[in-house]
């Protein structure tokens, strides 16, 4: 039995790497998410903040290092028991991959409807979490018959109908109009204190980062860079996290060749 | 220099692919005894694979029976031996064209479909989302989809063999001038059980052949609306050309 204390962190990542055919992605992650924390992850393209996602999630394996969830390793775990912890967890993928030959109560239940429940059990329970993200009566539309908007919002409605300790976020904001990204960053924020999760959210929206982040932590080259609150992000005068939180090609971080 | 590397790249990509199906194969063996099994999504499945493809596996038979019919009376007509045309046709049916036509349009519908579909959900992260949601993808998608070719086939291929012979008969008696009641008999007559069962047996092997190479193609499916398209056409190719080497081999070896 592993012992946990209040003050264990929910997730820790140890000295995580990952390479893919000899190129390093990650290279000596090390990042600690305290219970209840929503930790903002942001960085340039390819600098592997997905892998790392990935990497927690079980869906790639490390290379080297560890990642811990309440102090037990889950990079060590068999299929069948990492299928098992990801009842804990819930993810919000950046194009909500949404399954399309389900209508949107049985996308919104699939876990517990996997799980066992009953048909009108789980019915009704993805019903009160679709009035929740502000989405009632479109239980039987086809995830083909809905607005970006209301995709996300699903998405969303997915990855919290199982009552997870934590959710993933990536890239939840990516393709909607600026109106509804503070729609959703509030909704993100509301269910993130109603159902007391830890949170994780890749970002490249300095908004979300500002206004979901409890910590910001940039990735640079496979490596962390900085951790910083987001009152940090605007006074820090680190010449690297002013280029990329004000979003300047020139700079030390070198995007163009030549 | 350069013609030989493209054929080593060729030959490894074809390795790659081999050892790709191989272990697709084992794996879908060691988690077949446990469940969860996913009933539902094999009635699905089934449906998909068996139902939807009955018009077309029909059809295939009914015009196989009868242009064989047609074919196998002007030879055996030069030497007055008619009344052989419905062996012919029936021990053909049977042992070869059922399955192996049958098969081959299978792979074209069906192996497509398997791999079209998965390489979407790939390319979607519909299969990450699987996983997140406790559910193994690979038990969720592709067991159901190999159980379900693989019992469908024979069935397909059972259908196709009355059918094929009644499109014998229909030739031979509007035609050829046959009764159908000799037809008939002739045709059984010189039948036995093996006859019938090797062809399932065949259908068998190729059902989850097309099973496998399709959901492989399609669960190893990367490079978005490209790759998809390419995991489509190579599933339908190599399930076609593994049809028939197979067809071979299984004839030769265990039904001489």
């Amino acid at each position: 039995m592993i012992k946990t204390s209040a003050n264990t962190p929910k997730i820790q990542v140890c000295h995580l790497g990952k390479q893919f055919n000899g190129k390093v992605v990650l290279d000596d992650i090390s990042l600690e998410v305290a219970r209840g924390e929503s930790m903002v992850v942001i960085g340039l393209s390819g600098t592997g903040k997905s892998v790392l996602m990935k990497c927690i999630l079980g869906l790639l394996k490390p290379d080297s290092g560890q990642i811990l969830v309440d102090g037990e390793d889950w990079s060590t775990l068999d299929e069948t028991e990492q299928l098992e912890r990801m009842r804990r967890i819930g993810m919000v993928f950046q194009n909500s991959a949404l399954f399309d030959s389900l209508p949107v109560w049985q996308n919104v239940a699939f876990a517990l409807l996997r799980r066992g429940k009953s048909n009108k059990q789980a019915r009704s329970s993805a019903s009160e979490i679709l009035d929740l993200v502000g989405l009632p009566g479109i239980e039987d539309m086809m995830p083909s018959e809905l607005s970006g908007g209301m995709v996300k919002r699903v998405g969303l409605a997915r990855a919290i109908c199982h009552k997870p300790e934590m959710v993933f976020y990536d890239e939840p904001l990516s393709g909607l109009d600026p109106v509804m990204s503070d729609a959703i960053t509030k909704l993100m924020r509301r269910l993130h204190e109603e159902f007391c999760v830890t949170s994780v959210t890749i970002a490249h929206n300095m908004q979300l980062a500002r206004n979901f982040g409890d910590r910001i932590a940039m990735l640079l080259d496979g490596r962390i860079y900085r951790i910083l609150t987001p009152n940090e992000l605007d006074s820090c005068q680190d010449p690297v996290v002013r280029q990329f939180v004000d979003g300047r090609a020139e700079g030390p971080i070198r995007v163009l060749e030549g | 220099m350069k013609v030989l590397n493209i054929i080593g790249a060729w030959f490894e990509n074809l390795l790659n692919h081999s050892g790709l199906y191989a272990m697709m194969l084992i794996q879908v063996l060691r988690k077949l005894p446990k469940p969860p099994w996913y009933p539902r999504q094999i009635l699905i499945q089934a449906e998909q694979v068996g139902v939807q493809s009955l018009p077309v596996v029909l059809l295939t038979a009914l015009f196989t029976g009868m242009v064989l019919a047609l074919q196998s009376y002007v030879g055996f007509h030069r030497f007055g031996a008619e009344s052989m045309v419905s062996m012919v046709v029936s021990l053909s049916m049977l042992r070869e064209l059922g399955p192996v036509l049958v098969a081959l349009m299978v792979a074209g519908r069906v192996g497509a479909q398997f791999a079209a579909e998965l390489g979407t959900m790939r390319v979607s992260q519909q299969v990450d989302a699987l996983w997140t949601l406790s559910t193994d993808p690979f038990r969720y998608l592709v067991t159901p989809r190999v159980i379900a070719v693989t019992m469908m086939l024979p069935l397909l291929v059972a259908l196709a063999d009355i059918v094929g012979i009644g499109g014998g008969c229909l030739i031979s008696v509007a035609l050829l001038g046959e009764t159908p009641s000799v037809y008939l008999h002739n045709s059984i007559h010189f039948l036995t059980l093996n006859d019938f069962y090797s062809g399932i047996i065949k259908a068998m092997v190729f059902g989850s052949v097309i099973g496998i190479i399709g959901c492989t193609e399609g669960f190893h499916c990367s490079g978005g609306a490209q790759g998809v398209g390419q995991a489509t056409t190579r599933a339908m190719v190599i399930s076609a050309m593994s049809i028939l080497v197979l067809d071979y081999i299984l004839t030769a070896w265990l039904f001489q």
